[in-house]
């Protein structure tokens, strides 16, 4: 029987190392939670590693970890490098903790994180650092959002389409969802400004709802929203947007704008998303890699993408407004780029500043405390 | 006025899913048998109903049905699957607690647990969630923005007949049928009998294990069903959760004293709650107060228990709900 066993076990390792020693894959991308084909982060980072690795012809392979926990994206990764990756690319923010794990286990391997930053940081029950830093090494592309200027052009598109009662739903005060707000709120503030609107002429709910989770009551909040006159409802809070548009779906002549990735698929009610350019940021870091070129993005700090590198922006289809067209979007995103009279420059991100402090005069906020 | 329509429309959606279970919990518990798996059954349902939705939606479309009642005839399959997925699920607690003679609270704690990883499990191995645990289904074909000519009529149009689902109606339906089964027949006497005095039933002939099984089945179908009524008004996608409202209908089944007109009012007043608790931002006369949303959420539970302290004397639950049934005990 020992013998039986000896032998059965010598056949699986010889299977086992010959397979580790077969074809490798010189890119590698392993998926946060769910599939390549989320229609979210994974699918946008994928297609940029596409893009990249077919325009260059370099082999590629995705892994999908067995589960959301740092032990298994650890195992996936050093799987994908066993497998002879050079660069790893990481999207999501759940992989920080990782990522600052392994830059230092694998310093001959790139790794690319899109929207987070290596760090082993812990919080105590209010949300402020308890222990822990921010580290970024030289074999780590570490790649930011600027979410304020996404949320901006959103909330510019809304009040340019004549929309002037708003709204703003946003899962947590994290630092992401903050910035997509205060943008959105500027973005409406300018275009007000633009039309030459009143003072106080829009309106903006705007709330923090303390999840990202779909739930019954996010749905009946958002409805009530739309019966109290709400017109559009801005959700920045994941799984959470689904209740948001199934409010929306429920009356007529109501809308929802999507967040990070084109949302319109999900329901028609989602008039254009404030998206994150993920398939073109992780095309440029493979770029800069493969370029050996540090003038747009380079490793050891976070680069923050934004309208100069076409890291944000609204989907190419306008075909759901009515009075905003894509010449006007192109016209704003000029201006943003180049920074026309300092447009991209004026807009606050600092997220320490309260919704009041942003110079809002056209838009008057109705500020919901979030519940703790 | 239409913030007015619109809190009693929504309430709805709160309403008839609690209704449901909470009948469903009233059939367990009058036959004897405490069910509050009922959470565990709600979820289990709704994950199959779902399913049967996402499954039977497109195919339907091409075929003859394609119409206005495509909707509703694709819904009511998913209720019908949902319900049966319950009762199946149920004769697990009706085994345990009927044949196996364990403790009603341990069996129906094992099914709450299992029934959220069998969902989060089976819906990550199927293809078309893209091995996630969201299943997506489409909602928009299930509601009804007015029904014609009862849409028209003032106040019970607006609350009723426009914006609704026709779980609405079903479960109204569910309610009738419940009142006259428990009060007007026979099975509904030998039903209360056993929840109340198991070994005289048995004493009078009346197989005691057997109405036990029928009692948790249709808890268990009546559960199903209304897990998916909470999902559809509710969602757009279902995510393996049905956010306790399993052990609320089992408040609401207290509250409203094991009796289905009670249940009625008791859900209504559940619902009510909830809505205002998530919309009273947009409720002008509640927004002056400014009390926080939690306050509305204990409402509920504070008055369950004002009442229970009450009437706890003059009026009882099926005494011997949560017992096991000995035949040697006299």
């Amino acid at each position: 029987m020992k013998k039986i066993l000896l032998i059965i076990s010598i056949i699986f390792a010889t299977v086992l190392i010959s397979g580790c020693q077969g074809k490798t894959y010189e890119i590698a991308l392993i998926t946060d939670v769910g599939t390549i084909n989320d229609k979210s982060f994974n699918q946008g980072s994928w297609e940029g590693v596409v893009q990249y690795a077919d325009e260059f012809d370099v082999s590629h392979k995705y892994y999908q970890p067995s589960d959301r926990t740092d032990d298994d994206y650890l195992e996936a990764i050093e799987l994908a490098i066993n497998n002879g990756a050079k660069v790893v690319v990481t999207p999501g923010f759940y992989f920080e903790k990782v990522i600052y794990e392994v830059q230092d286990d694998y310093p001959d391997v790139t790794f690319i994180l899109i929207d987070g930053v290596p760090n082993n940081l812990v919080f105590d029950e209010e949300g402020n650092v308890e222990s822990g830093e921010e580290r970024i090494e030289d074999n780590v592309y570490s790649i930011l959002f600027a979410e304020e200027q996404s949320g901006f052009l959103a909330g510019y598109a809304a009040v340019k389409e004549g929309f002037t009662s708003l709204g703003f739903m946003g899962g947590n005060a994290v630092p992401a969802v903050v910035r997509f707000g205060y943008g959105f709120l500027q973005g409406a503030e300018y275009a007000a400004n633009e039309m030459e609107l009143d003072d106080g002429a829009i309106t903006v709910k705007y709330k923090y709802l303390n999840s990202f989770k779909p739930s019954a009551d996010i749905q009946t909040e958002a409805a009530s929203w739309y019966t109290a006159g709400t017109e559009i409802i801005f959700v920045a809070a994941g799984g959470a947007g689904s209740s948001v548009m199934a409010a929306a779906e429920s009356q007529t002549e109501k809308y929802v704008i999507g967040v990070d990735v084109d949302q319109k698929d999900e329901s028609p009610t989602v008039i254009t998303s404030a998206m994150k350019e993920l398939k073109n940021s992780v095309y440029l870091c493979l770029k800069a890699y493969y370029e050996d070129d540090d003038t747009t993005i380079s490793t050891a700090e976070t680069t923050i993408l934004d309208a100069t590198n076409d890291g944000i922006g609204l989907p190419d289809d306008f075909s759901r407004f009515e009075n905003f067209t894509s010449d006007d979007y192109n016209t704003i995103y000029t201006a943003l780029k180049e920074d026309t009279d300092n447009i991209r420059t004026n807009i606050i991100n600092d997220i320490t500043l309260s919704y009041d402090q942003l110079g809002l005069v056209k838009v008057s906020v109705d500020y919901t405390n979030p519940e703790t | 006025m239409e913030v007015f329509y619109f809190i009693l429309q929504q309430m709805m959606y709160f309403s008839i899913p609690l209704l449901v279970v909470a009948l469903g919990g009233m059939f367990s518990e009058r036959s004897g048998i405490v069910n509050i798996a009922l959470e565990g059954i709600m979820l289990i349902g709704a994950f199959v109903g779902v399913v049967t939705i996402y499954l039977v939606q497109d195919r339907l479309s091409a075929s003859l049905y394609a119409s206005i009642s495509h909707g509703q005839l694709v819904l009511i399959y998913g209720l019908i699957t949902a319900g049966m997925t319950g009762a199946l699920f149920s004769v697990f607690h009706a085994y345990a607690s009927v044949n196996m003679k364990a403790d009603q609270v341990i069996s129906g704690t094992a099914l709450n647990l299992f029934a959220p990883a069998a969902a989060i499990f089976l819906a990550r191995s199927f293809a078309f969630t893209n091995y996630t645990q969201q299943v997506s289904f489409n909602r928009r074909q299930f509601l009804i923005k007015k029904i014609p000519i009862l849409g028209d009529i003032p106040f019970i149009g607006d609350i009723l007949f426009q914006k609704a689902f026709i779980t609405t109606f079903i479960g109204l339906l569910i309610l009738i049928i419940a009142s006259i089964l428990v009060y007007k027949t026979r099975f509904g006497l030998r039903l209360r009998s056993c929840g109340e005095h198991p070994q005289a039933s048995d004493a009078a002939g009346i197989n005691v294990h057997k109405i036990r099984y029928i009692g948790v089945i249709i808890s268990g179908f009546l559960g199903g069903v209304g897990g998916l009524v909470l999902i559809v008004s509710t969602q757009t996608e279902f995510n393996a959760t049905v956010s306790g409202y399993g052990f609320l209908a089992l408040a609401v089944l207290i509250f409203g004293q094991w009796q289905p007109k009670k249940i009625l009012q008791a859900s209504l007043f559940f619902g009510l709650m909830k809505t205002i608790a998530s919309s009273y931002s947009s409720i002008p006369f509640l927004q002056i107060l400014n009390f926080p949303s939690q306050f509305y959420k204990m409402i509920p539970f504070i008055a369950t228990l004002v009442v229970l302290a009450f009437t706890s004397v003059s009026v009882q639950g099926p005494k011997a709900a949560g017992e096991i049934y000995d035949v040697g005990k006299r």
